[in-house]
């Protein structure tokens, strides 16, 4: 079930703050971020994020299209590595 | 056989449960269709006159997505989920369940058939 529209959508207010305040200067640097949860908003178009993955940052470039996604639909936290052969064991995992 | 919205030629049955075999009418619509014509719905597919036929599509055209548009319209909506490279794309591209079913087990459909592994039940490696 979708959001109530009564709310809006969620929006991390303090990354927004960050954007709008990046809009208006015009810097275009990537934003560091662990707001995985953050709608994407249509002010986030054009910048990129370096969204949290549970490790590391993964680079997320922000089109038009992700409107409406969240950022953590964009940094994948598991990777499928292919199963292991039975003759090479688990060691050739990783 | 009445061609309804192109290609679509049921038949025999009474014309509420006949507009069902097209692609993007259920049985909501067939029965809104139906009340907006004015035809009686218990009327078999071959008894209509020409004119109702026409009425029936011309109303499908104006109010309703069916049938190649409907298709080509989900297949746009997948395609973007996959350029865009988010989770839920992914997922299409690798032909597995797109909303958190497990997969552990099950997921056949999204699968396909069984590709069995030697050894993978009993003993681990």
């Amino acid at each position: 079930m979708p959001r109530s529209l009564k709310k809006g959508p969620y929006v991390v207010e303090s990354l927004y703050l960050k954007v709008v305040r990046m809009n208006e200067s015009g810097s275009r640097q990537p934003i560091k971020t662990w707001a995985r949860r953050c709608t994407i908003v249509p002010e986030f178009v054009g910048h990129t994020f370096k969204v949290h993955n549970g490790r590391m940052f993964m680079d997320v470039f922000v089109t038009e299209d992700m409107v409406g996604h969240k950022l953590g639909e964009f940094s994948p936290t598991r990777f499928f590595r292919g199963h292991t052969n039975k003759k090479e064991g688990i060691k050739a995992r990783r | 056989m009445p061609r309804i919205a192109g290609v679509d030629v049921p038949d025999k049955k009474p014309i509420r449960y006949a507009l069902r075999y097209i692609y993007g009418i259920g049985p909501k619509f067939a029965d809104d269709i139906l009340t907006e014509s004015g035809i009686d719905a218990a009327k078999r597919a071959k008894d209509l006159t020409g004119e109702e036929i026409s009425r029936i599509n011309s109303i499908i055209d104006a109010g309703f997505i069916v049938e190649g548009t409907l298709r080509r319209q989900v297949q746009q909506n997948i395609q973007r989920l996959r350029d865009i490279r988010c989770y839920r794309g992914e997922r299409h591209r690798r032909g597995l369940p797109v909303r958190g079913q497990r997969t552990r087990t099950n997921a056949r459909t999204r699968k396909g058939k069984k590709k069995t592994v030697a050894g993978k039940k009993g003993v681990k490696g």
